[in-house]
């Protein structure tokens, strides 16, 4: 086994917490059971490494196993890559869409490869029918860097595809080239869409995150929910009970009651000029615009904005600019003065 | 002193005399009836008028919805009564007729409109699905009744076709919309149940997995028709290029086997073309499973 290979192995399963090695061999599928019972797997996570990299050279493990093996653990550690969403088109009046998945992934490779000789490109396929590529880059007098590598998630029949961050901006136009084409599509653009959160974006362009449906035949009181904790106490009167229900029901108008999609950032960037009733002040006059940039942060966004106005934070309705976040399917903006 | 000439006969005496009796017979009067009863009258009208005051409020309120409705759906679709108002106005029967035809083809409708919004009036439209006698999955569409109507969310999958049977049939014809939406989850369902049903119970004649994508059209497997040979002589593919069928429009089936020459490898491959075109998947393989035990 090639000691490139050996080292990218070794270093793989080095990121694995112990409390998932046996899950995710088990999934790798490339050690047998009854090889993988022979380790000792209460030893050292040192000496169980390279015992087990013992194994795999013994079984003379491929590139193409240890890519195998990091796409494993990419899946089990999506939160750990920032993923970006890129949307695709046809042209109207195209032909149903009979996708076939080897066809898919040998046109993807082919593409690549016409383009770059240095390039390791590995599937996996997923469940819902999506498939997992990862794809290590390399020049042509380089040999592609193992540790750096873009993963694709792309489910059939859709229009959308989900990319890891990738530092090397430069391949992205012959990613985006191989995507288009394998997938039977003409156009592709990057969405304004980013989060580490890969199950909110695929919930948040699939549309998948309000599946509460009303199904009943009567009118269902709304009071039931507006009840929060006004009953607490008999002895306490709420002097803005009216209010607090009003916020409390334009909260739930424009968020619902589903779990919002996580996301951890909503970034605005503005560009406009500075309006002033005073005449003759020194930003007045300046013909550029100003710039600046906002940046909200949370370990779950929507649900901190969500939260804002019964709070009392801010007041209700949100601005829509905050509000329009899933139903855009945006978290950058770029306001300009119209 | 005027007044004491005036018309009153008599003059003010007689006047005050006639105040008088007046007076007395007015007391009279009073002391006849007794108390009770004057009081159970004036109570028994304050009932009837607040009888009549509530049946002038709830006709007020319709009156004042019906119109809100009516401005809101200035097209009344004169098939689909959607609007609760016009069931209470007495069309009622009218409504659950129509309902009930829908309820046949496996859509159901439910006045929604409270998933937190008081403004807009919604409809709920479940489609259930079905193949072969088996209830399958059922998927929501929820629309508010505004113009332009629109779909507020549902729970239909990424890749059918959803904004392109809306964009052609939402706004003119809200039948044809459910009714063409209905034909592809049908048809989308009906696939996926060949398929998983094909993986489920035949898996013993497939050489590895069913390769399929999300629309479930196109297939493609290898096969065997004899369940102790070891070889997997056929390969098979199957296209469904119309996505409102569940039988294919294209099959395509190889021989790959070391016996090419023969005559009746051939003549079996060709009927198993025939047979995918015409029978559910999991039909064909039920009737190789029952020619093999033969």
């Amino acid at each position: 086994m090639d000691e490139t290979v050996a080292e990218f192995i070794k270093r793989t399963i080095l990121k694995i917490p112990m409390t998932e090695m046996m899950t995710i061999l088990k999934a790798w599928d490339f050690l047998p059971e009854n090889q993988l019972q022979t380790v000792n797997f209460r030893q050292r996570k040192e000496s169980l490494v390279q015992d087990l990299v013992l194994l795999c050279e013994n079984k003379r493990a491929s590139l193409r196993d240890a890519a195998l093996l990091d796409i494993i653990y990419t899946q089990f550690h999506r939160h750990q890559k920032v993923w970006d969403v890129f949307q695709m088109s046809k042209e109207p009046g195209e032909d149903v869409d009979l996708f076939d998945m080897e066809q898919f992934k040998s046109s993807f490779e082919k593409i690549l490869r016409r383009a770059l000789k240095n390039v390791t490109v590995s599937f996996r396929d997923a469940e819902e029918n999506a498939v997992w590529i990862r794809i290590a880059w390399g020049t042509q007098y380089r040999k592609p860097n193992q540790y750096k590598p873009v993963f694709v998630v792309y489910y059939s029949q859709t229009p959308y595809a989900f990319t890891s961050f990738c530092h090397l901006k430069s391949n992205t136009p012959l990613l985006s080239q191989a995507l288009t084409v394998a997938s039977n599509h003409h156009k592709i653009v990057k969405m304004d869409l980013r989060s580490r959160y890969l199950d909110s974006l695929k919930a948040i362009v699939f549309k998948q995150y309000n599946q509460k449906f009303e199904t009943h035949n009567s009118t269902m009181p709304l009071q039931e929910n507006l009840e929060l904790d006004m009953h607490m106490d008999s002895r306490i009167i709420h002097e803005n009970r009216i209010e607090k229900e009003r916020v409390q029901r334009v909260t739930q108008e424009t968020f619902g009651d589903y779990p919002q999609p996580r996301l951890e950032f909503a970034q605005y960037k503005l560009e406009t000029k500075f309006k002033s009733d005073f005449h003759g002040g020194i930003l007045a006059e300046r013909k550029e615009p100003l710039r600046c940039l906002i940046k909200f942060s949370s370990p779950h966004l929507l649900e901190a904005l969500k939260s804002l106005a019964p709070a009392g934070i801010a007041d209700a309705p949100l601005s829509p600019l905050l509000t329009c976040i899933p139903n855009k399917g945006m978290n950058y903006f770029k306001i300009r003065d119209k | 002193m005027e007044w004491a000439n005036d018309k009153s006969k008599g003059g003010v005496l007689a006047h005050l005399e006639r105040l008088e009796t007046q007076m007395s017979r007015s007391c009279k009067n009073l002391e006849d009836p007794p108390r009770e009863t004057a009081e159970s009258d004036l109570g028994t009208k304050i009932r009837k008028l607040r009888c009549l005051r509530d049946k002038l409020r709830a006709e007020v309120k319709q009156r004042q919805a019906r119109i809100k409705a009516s401005t809101a759906n200035a097209e009344p679709d004169q098939t689909l009564e959607i609007s609760e108002q016009e069931a209470v106005g007495g069309k009622e029967e009218n409504m659950k007729a129509i309902l009930q035809a829908y309820r046949f083809t496996g859509i159901n409708l439910f006045a929604s409109g409270l998933s937190g919004k008081r403004t807009s009036r919604g409809v709920c439209v479940c489609i259930s699905t079905a193949f072969e006698g088996n209830l399958l999955d059922s998927y929501f569409v929820d629309l508010v009744i505004q113009k332009p109507l629109r779909i507020h969310h549902h729970s239909v999958p990424v890749f059918i076709p959803l904004e392109e049977i809306s964009a052609k049939y939402l706004q003119t014809n809200i039948q044809h919309f459910l009714f063409c939406l209905c034909e592809y989850l049908n048809a989308y369902a009906g696939r996926k149940y060949q398929a998983d049903q094909l993986q489920r119970d035949f898996a013993a004649f497939l050489a590895g997995p069913l390769q399929r994508n999300s629309l479930c059209n196109l297939l493609s497997f290898t096969y065997k028709v004899e369940p102790q040979s070891r070889s997997f002589p056929f390969c098979a593919r199957l296209l469904y290029k119309d996505l409102t069928t569940t039988l294919p429009t294209d099959v395509t089936i190889t021989y790959q086997g070391t016996d090419a020459s023969s005559t009746s490898w051939e003549e079996q491959r060709a009927s198993h073309e025939n047979l995918f075109f015409t029978k559910p998947l999991h039909q064909v393989f039920t009737s190789f499973a029952r020619n093999g035990e033969r």
